[in-house]
């Protein structure tokens, strides 16, 4: 079948059927991991091999990792990844260092717009025939020709010259005859900064944008100056939500590039904190959920119940939020049979309250008004939008990594895989509530047969050169990390993109001919996180005119408006 | 004995006698409302802190606001239901001031909220004002005319469209066993003139911020908020008076429109937000046609029985 296997026996028949469809490029390919496949692409032939990819449907785009391999060497890499089930594909484009071009693959793989932007906002490579070659997630007040993710660039030195610019000049907001309802940064809706454009007729909605990037703090970047130890700190920090999420995806990714595994307890210590973090995200979410849609005695009771996680995990851990449950090559802290005990407890608790939710949001009249029918996706849909997670699974997607890559504990203690067929908001209630099932079943099996031993094994402090990539089955879906080493303790790249991100087009594309009342509620159903988002990445559409106020400016437009 | 119509324009039973008993209402409702969604409420003064507040509070005029409608309406909002509190047997006492018709002044008195609110939104040039007050005049035309015919329910079988002779007439009757329907479409009404949820979809914050009050900040906001808890217990004692065997004295006027406003709050833990156009449809479709039923029985028994 295949002429380039250089390493790893269980190959992955999907990586044989995608060497057959990249025929021309495979006789280069290489497998740097039993199931990954790196097939190097002349940069003009990305777009030809993406659309061969998407004809015969193989597996969705995951991210474009931009590389750069700094200036000695004087080329940069643009990354495809693509994945199907375990199996992950990548088209490797070398490119010049300054002004590398490359196609644009958004007509086959829509998604792929976010990532273009990125790449060219933070690499400079031009991404020919992108459907939105505009700034995409640095503030509109960056320098021009500024790429911060090159090795040889000093952000806080562009940041500096950023600031001698003279600030922009206030002005009136015009938006011709469309009436438009401006949804953020700052609004009840939202509870963490984004802004969102709706052009409404009446109650309908016409149009809807969508501008992020409120809270980037330029994570990736930072992770290159620091050793891989202290990024498990800076990378836990990414999210509020799912935090354990990031640092466990993170310490999988770096123990694979060191050749070490974790001990089966520390897997699994792992596996019921991130259970845990599902439960209580998707209780968390059921909450907003029902606040946008304005039952606010749902929200007051789903918070309530998810209170009773937030303690176990500070029982566990010390910390409600950061549990900072894992070090490299392992975790940090044991559970003993009495917090076992306080698990099974609260889990009996949480479960029946969540049999309760699911009952009211699967029947209550009133509710099922709200989300019955509204932002139908369908499976074709999803999975040509590139949605993720549990709003793919509601449209029938089985797209689950726990499932379909199982990783730290999963291999030994399976999870199932939730899915509905409606693909409307009803069904991604279900298919949360559900999950809450599941994860409850998973600690309990896991706490019933905890492997003993260590919770922790050796980790080397430096890395011999290598590339891995870590997916991990975050609350909101799949988390992708790409982690480069070079030899040294700190790691040569650390790529990340975060759930939501996949999520929006979706949205926004369920957003136009909707009810302006159905929105906010639209917007909650796949439980967007910006936080993880913005690390590094910005959206589509932006205003026409974007408006960038300094302090100084916005100081001063408040004393004009207080003389007046 | 009379009483100078001063002292009932500005003591009891309009001006602060009603502010205060407003007040104690709104806290009766949140507390309520408070322990039914699992939280503890707030202390007994806090409504009064709260508008207080507000009524110290900096008030920003927006600059492309008409600044006498931006100031007046407010007022005028508050006025009309201190004034609606005249002909209603606050406290079980006999109304300040009965006339011929008052029954129909006073639920008109009481539209005068949301109509001012609605005027303010629209003067206020806020996009989510323009759309909660494009909203809160939607819905006047949904719930009014139902909530008008369910009043009048008691008034046709009595004859009379004058409060104090429809109690006389009714003598302590519980209208609510003859017209259920109307109490019911009374009650919704009522709910829906306040605004309540599942009717708050002209002040839903998750989709237009605060509707139609997006821009008041200060005193305009703590008259408009005066001006509703006035009408909530202006339209409780109306209906525990026309359907619950009226309110004879101040024992049944709150032991009635307390149990009213429980039953009321129940309902606001229980539903979600109902979009507009589900709320046009509930009054058009069910509303309307359930209370005009209710009207064809009670035109039929007054024939067949005249």
């Amino acid at each position: 079948m295949t002429t380039s296997v250089q390493t790893g026996t269980p190959t992955d028949p999907a990586l044989g059927r995608a060497e057959t469809i990249l025929a021309r490029w495979a006789p280069v390919a290489s497998r740097p991991e039993p199931n990954r496949l790196d097939v190097p692409v002349p940069a003009e032939d990305v777009a030809q091999a993406a659309q061969a990819l998407g004809r015969e449907r193989w597996g969705y785009l995951a991210a474009i990792t931009g590389l750069d391999h700094g200036p000695e060497a004087d080329r940069l890499e643009a990354l495809y990844h693509f994945c199907s089930g375990a199996a992950v594909l990548t088209l490797r484009a070398l490119l010049p260092r300054h002004g590398g071009t490359v196609p644009s693959v958004a007509e086959t793989f829509p998604l792929a717009m976010f990532f273009e932007r990125e790449l060219s906002e933070m690499f400079g490579v031009t991404v020919a025939g992108t459907p939105d070659p505009s700034r995409l997630f640095l503030p509109d007040d960056w320098p021009t020709g500024v790429y911060p993710l090159l090795k040889d660039v000093n952000p806080q030195a562009a940041l500096a010259a950023q600031s001698e610019t003279a600030p922009p000049r206030l002005q009136g907001k015009s938006d011709g005859d469309r009436f438009i309802v401006p949804i953020g940064p700052q609004h009840p809706a939202l509870k963490e900064p984004g802004h969102f454009a709706f052009e409404v007729d009446g109650e309908v909605v016409k149009g809807a944008s969508v501008r992020l990037g409120y809270v980037h703090r330029g994570i990736e970047k930072a992770c290159e100056g620091q050793t891989w130890v202290q990024n498990l700190y800076l990378l836990e920090r990414v999210c509020g939500i799912c935090s354990h999420t990031h640092a466990t995806c993170y310490a999988l990714g770096v123990e694979r590039l060191a050749g070490v595994e974790a001990p089966p307890r520390a897997q699994a210590i792992r596996v019921i904190l991130g259970c845990l973090e599902r439960i209580h995200s998707h209780l968390l979410w059921l909450g907003v959920a029902a606040h946008e849609a304005g039952f606010e005695t749902l929200f007051m009771y789903s918070w309530r119940d998810r209170e009773t996680i937030m303690d176990l995990l500070e029982q566990l851990s010390g910390n409600r939020v950061n549990y900072s449950c894992n070090v490299l090559g392992g975790v940090k802290f044991d559970i003993s049979a009495e917090q076992a005990q306080a698990i099974r407890r609260a889990l009996d608790f949480v479960e029946e309250r969540t049999r309760h939710y699911l009952e009211v949001v699967s029947t209550d009249t009133l509710f099922l008004g709200r989300t019955q029918g509204i932002g139908v996706l369908s499976r074709q849909e999803a999975e040509y939008l590139g949605t993720v997670g549990p709003t793919a699974r509601a449209s029938g997607v089985p797209i689950d990594i726990r499932v379909t890559h199982p990783y730290a504990a999963y291999r030994a203690f399976p999870a199932e895989m939730v899915l509905d067929t409606a693909g409307d908001l009803t069904a991604r209630f279900v298919v949360r509530m559900k999950e809450v099932f599941e994860s409850g079943r998973v600690i309990r099996s896991i706490l019933d047969n905890l492997p003993a031993g260590d919770l922790t094994v050796k980790m080397p402090r430096r890395i011999k050169p290598a590339e891995t990539i870590s997916r991990y089955e975050a609350p909101r879906g799949e988390v992708f990390y790409f982690l480069r080493s070079n030899g040294s303790d700190t790691p040569e790249r650390v790529h990340i993109r975060t759930p939501s991100l996949c999520n929006w087009t979706s949205v926004l594309t369920k957003a136009v001919g909707a009810q302006l009342a159905d929105v906010p509620l639209l917007l909650a159903g796949m439980d967007p996180c910006f936080s993880c988002n913005d690390r590094t990445v910005v959206i589509t559409r932006p205003r026409r005119d974007p408006q960038v106020l300094s302090w100084e400016a916005l100081r001063s437009a408040a004393r004009q408006d207080r003389r007046r | 004995m009379t009483i100078p119509p001063i002292i009932h324009l500005l003591f009891f039973p309009g001006g602060l006698f009603m502010l205060a008993l407003a007040l104690a209402y709104e806290y009766v409702d949140r507390k309520v409302v408070a322990r039914f969604q699992n939280r503890i409420g707030p202390r007994w003064f806090q409504p009064a802190a709260d508008v207080l507040k507000l009524l110290i509070k900096e008030e920003v005029t927006p600059n492309v606001t008409h600044p006498v409608l931006f100031v007046a309406l407010p007022v005028l909002a508050l006025a009309g239901s201190l004034t609606a509190a005249l002909s209603v047997p606050i406290l079980g006492l006999n109304p300040a001031l009965s006339f011929p018709g008052d029954l129909i002044v006073t639920v008109y008195l009481l539209s005068l909220v949301t109509m001012s609110m609605g005027l303010a939104g629209w003067n206020t040039n806020n996009r989510f004002s323009l759309i909660g007050a494009t909203r809160s005049l939607t819905q006047v035309f949904c719930y009014e005319a139902p909530f008008m015919l369910a009043l009048l329910g008691p008034a046709v079988v009595t004859g009379s469209w004058r409060i104090t002779e429809i109690l006389q007439t009714l003598d302590g009757q519980w209208i609510v066993f003859s017209q259920p329907i109307g109490f019911l479409v009374a009650v919704v009404g009522l709910m829906g003139k306040l605004e309540m949820p599942p009717f708050d979809a002209p002040k839903a914050k998750t989709e237009i911020v605060a509707g139609a009050m997006t821009e008041y900040s200060g005193r305009g906001l703590g008259l408009f908020h005066l001006g509703k808890i006035v009408e909530e217990v202006v339209g409780l004692s109306l209906l525990a008076a026309l359907y619950l065997g009226g309110v004879s004295n101040p024992l049944a006027f709150f032991g009635k429109t307390l149990a009213l406003l429980v039953v009321m709050a129940a309902c606001h833990c229980l539903f979600t937000r109902l979009r507009i156009d589900q709320t046009v449809g509930v009054w058009w479709r069910y509303g309307t046609v359930l209370v005009l039923l209710q009207w064809i029985a009670v035109i039929l028994w007054r024939v067949m029985t005249a």
